[in-house]
């Protein structure tokens, strides 16, 4: 997988396609079947074209490209495929193909990546996006990429429960952080739209550990999956070497954290640096999961009845599903909506490339989430909650949104 | 062969939105869940999504016109071909009919249009305390047109039936755009041919079943599952003709031998003792728990006159969830064991299965290929699974005779050809040992009669 020998790519995809038998499992719960019922949009239509394309069926054009691109690659249809037919690593993978034949995976992910590839160009879209919010001027910005922040002030005040003026001090540390050097991973998209999110998580951090604050650079995800896999690694291995004092490295992006944690797949095959990748990647958690295993307590309690909308990132890519549930459940009236595991649509830059299908996917979430009857939505991804902000202003202000952190 | 001026038709009969002709959406029409190769790709010159029964009419008639060849297509979860347009023409996508027309709790019957998904009509009619039995092991994706046209099958035959024996009555489109209905709600009916049992297995190439009447029947009150494991399959056969012997019909009775229960314990983690030969799953239903009881002891102590090596009775839903999930994975498990699984569906009477099962392995041991062998027992239907990879040429010879092999034995044994899967493209060749040149004559009169342009899922059957 280190390889952009093409050959390789392509094998990469042949292996993960030939295991699809066609039962058509996966049109039962693909999010994007569910809002276009066209093959093709399923994840049994994209592999198949993608065996087409490796067995010379169809040439490896511009076509297919764009039809892999539509994909969330929110592993929905590996959950239930009964071969467990791995359609994001095949999509990723067709994708780098097609980008290397054609010389780049196209002007707007070349941009997108190379945006970001530079801290500076991240921290200069950080901040103006902040100056915007300011202004008031956040509805101007293009697929709500500036929402307008509900904070932990406004939570408090709104939704205070018996401890929230107490100012209980913080729970004791757990066992997890004793004496373990814990370092904080600001995600690009925490970073450019969800500061005081942020802010709360390094207040949360605090509370169990003395979180090093590291000028990390991208994880990579954008550049993996569309067809960067050059830059993807270029900047695993910074990442890595950035880590490499830290005992345990926490992200509050559940796309930042799933990325980290596969740094050791992606690099197995090169010598340099698969022992590195491999030891960065395995004290990799989010925020949720660090927390769990610290016996973190949140501050306070509140009376909001709160809902999880669960990054894909989070509970199928990394597995945690019951850790923020806990926590929430301490912090406030805990309910479960329905299809709370569900793609929101956001999925990366998705939800600017697909705004009307992003858009109509979304619509499900926030019905699910008006039936629940929360007043808050709360998950664990900033594109997740560009995706809840849409959902809320839509849904007329019948709930706010915010980060994990900001309600702990 | 479909011009613009005959596109222009069929746009303005179903709208232009539900059209598809760019070649990576036809090509999503091209395939099916049967080992069919992908390439080259059987697609469809235009795929037409009609809605409703006059949209349905209107597009066959245009077809028949013209000379066009229309293959049906529910959610392409078939193993025989049977939506493949091997010929071109329209990929008539029948996914959009989706409602529940009606659910008449008096006359415990449902009608629905054919896109309706099979576990969305079993929920409908759960929710009424109604039940509609037929299970194949698709029923999450698959369509009820689907159903009816392959008659399909499931691991409920053994007690309540195939699907055939639900369908009280259907609306169908014929060739040239004329619909029919056939049967009814009244129980007894002998008016004229049945021509519902005639459409029902036809495989889309009689007409294009448009609505469908099925009868439910109350649902069982309580279930519960159990997992017999035994060191020999002749045991494990015995023991499911021996509870049906004494009266204990069990809901379901599937069988796995040994390479089908290790290619589960591959995904499932399921310890195995290398000494198990087969595996039993086996559903009981009833009036009450005092029912499930009884026959669930029964169950053992037969079972354990067979020489049954272990008995898991679940005792929770999530435990019965559990053991039928092993069931339910059981095919894309084994397929996952090749490059190529050629999942074989044929049917034999009942106590033949041990010796079909031996005359397989003796295939398998002839041919030096892996065969799985899993099926449901109770009834008689198996699914043999050929281990293989058909790229290399020599070994795809071997397969293609050991598959021969197999139907010639199934027929031998005095069997079937297809329990549950239809004939489609894949079984065509072995249609006449099965039916004689007469029987096949006979199907092809009936085919005449009803399509005289052939242009309704051409190169099927025969």
């Amino acid at each position: 997988m280190t390889t952009t020998n093409t050959r390789d790519l392509l094998k990469e995809v042949k292996d993960i396609v030939t295991q699809c038998d066609r039962c058509g499992t996966c049109l039962t719960v693909c999010p994007l079947f569910g809002v276009k019922d066209v093959e093709a949009a399923s994840a049994r239509g994209k592999n198949n074209i993608a065996r087409a394309v490796v067995e010379g069926g169809f040439k490896p054009d511009a076509g297919v490209l764009e039809a892999m691109n539509f994909c969330l690659l929110c592993r929905t249809c590996i959950d239930n495929c009964p071969s467990k037919v791995k359609t994001d690593e095949a999509m990723i993978a067709l994708r780098q193909y097609i980008s290397d034949r054609q010389g780049g995976p196209g002007v707007k992910y070349r941009a997108l990546g190379v945006m970001m590839k530079k801290r500076n160009l991240v921290k200069f879209s950080a901040g103006a996006l902040k100056v915007v919010r300011k202004l008031g001027l956040g509805g101007l910005v293009p697929f709500g990429m500036a929402p307008a922040p509900f904070t932990r002030e406004q939570y408090l005040s709104r939704f205070a429960g018996p401890a929230a003026l107490a100012g209980e001090p913080p729970a004791a540390r757990g066992a997890v952080v004793e004496n373990a050097k814990v370092a904080y991973f600001q995600g690009c998209g925490m970073r450019m739209m969800f500061p005081e999110a942020v802010a709360d998580t390094l207040a949360v951090l605090g509370t169990v550990s003395t979180p090093r604050q590291v000028d990390n650079v991208c994880c990579g995800l954008p550049h993996l999956a569309h067809g960067l896999r050059e830059d993807f690694l270029a900047l695993a291995k910074e990442n890595i070497s950035l880590f490499a004092a830290d005992d345990i490295v926490v992200s509050d992006c559940a796309s930042c954290a799933g990325t980290l944690k596969h740094f050791g797949a992606y690099l197995a095959d090169d010598p340099e640096w698969q022992e590195a990748a491999k030891a960065f990647s395995a004290k990799v958690m989010s925020l949720s999961e660090y927390l769990v295993k610290a016996g973190y307590k949140p501050r306070q309690r509140s009376s909001a009845k709160m809902t999880f909308h669960e990054p894909c990132h989070l509970g199928r890519g990394q597995g945690i599903k019951k850790e923020p549930r806990q926590l929430l459940g301490a912090a406030g009236d805990f309910v479960e909506m329905a299809g709370a595991d569900t793609c929101c649509g956001g999925a990366g830059s998705f939800h600017t490339d697909y705004p009307e299908i992003a858009a109509a996917i979304l619509d499900k979430k926030r019905a699910n989430i008006e039936k629940s009857g929360a007043d808050i939505v709360v998950s664990e991804c900033p594109v997740c909650l560009v995706q809840m902000n849409k959902a809320a202003l839509k849904s007329g202000g019948r709930f706010k949104v915010m980060h994990i952190s900001q309600v702990l | 062969m479909i011009n613009e001026a005959i596109r222009e038709k069929l746009r303005a009969a179903v709208g232009a939105e539900n059209v598809l002709d760019k070649d990576l959406d036809r090509f999503g029409y091209s395939y099916d869940s049967s080992f069919i190769p992908l390439l080259p790709a059987n697609n469809p010159d235009i795929v037409v999504r009609p809605s409703t029964t006059a949209e349905v009419s209107a597009v066959l008639a245009i077809a028949n016109e013209h000379g066009i060849p229309v293959t049906a297509r529910g959610a392409a979860s078939g193993r025989t071909g049977g939506s493949i347009p091997v010929r071109g023409g329209i990929s008539l996508s029948l996914d959009r009919m989706t409602k529940i027309i009606e659910l008449d709790e008096r006359n415990m019957m449902v009608t629905v249009e054919p896109g309706v998904r099979t576990i969305d009509l079993y929920n409908h009619c759960a929710a009424k305390g109604l039940f509609y039995p037929p299970d194949p092991a698709s029923w999450k994706m698959s369509t009820i047109g689907g159903n009816v046209a392959e008659n399909a099958g499931g691991m409920r035959a053994v007690k309540y039936g195939v699907t055939s024996n639900y369908v009280m009555g259907l609306e169908v489109v014929l060739a040239d755009g004329r619909v029919i209905t056939t049967g009814g709600k009244a129980i007894k009916n002998v008016t004229g041919y049945n021509m519902t049992s005639l459409f029902t297995g036809s495989e889309g190439t009689l007409g294009i079943i448009t609505k469908v009447l099925l009868r439910l029947i109350p649902m069982p009150k309580v279930r519960n599952t159990l997992q017999l494991m035994f060191p020999s399959l002749d045991d494990a056969c015995a023991t499911i003709h021996g509870m049906l012997q004494a009266g204990v019909v069990p809901a379901s009775a599937e069988l796995m031998d040994k390479m089908s229960i290790q290619a589960v314990a591959r995904h499932r983690k399921l310890d195995l003792d290398q000494a198990i030969e087969a595996c039993v799953i086996i559903e009981i239903d009833g009036e009450d728990e005092a029912a499930l009881v009884k026959q669930a002891s029964m169950i053992e102590q037969i079972a354990r006159g067979f020489g049954v090596s272990e008995v898991r009775i679940a005792a929770s839903p999530k435990e019965a969830e559990d053991i039928w999930a092993i069931r339910r994975g059981l095919s894309s498990a084994v397929g996952a064991l090749a490059p190529t699984r050629l999942g074989e569906d044929i049917s034999v009477p009942r106590d033949a299965f041990p010796e079909v099962v031996r005359r397989i392995k003796k295939i398998a041991e002839k041919y030096n290929l892996p065969i799985a062998v899993y099926g449901h027992a109770g009834d008689g239907n198996l699914h043999p699974s050929v281990l293989c990879d058909l790229d290399n040429p020599e070994e795809a010879e071997r397969v293609h005779k050991a598959v021969d092999e197999i139907f010639a034995a199934a027929l031998a044994v005095g069997g079937t050809l297809s329990g549950e899967h239809g004939i489609g493209m894949t079984k065509r060749r072995y249609i006449a040992d099965a039916l004689g040149e007469d029987g096949v004559a006979a199907l092809k009169a009936v085919k005449q009669a009803l399509d005289p342009k052939g242009i309704l899922n051409p190169d099927k059957i025969w």
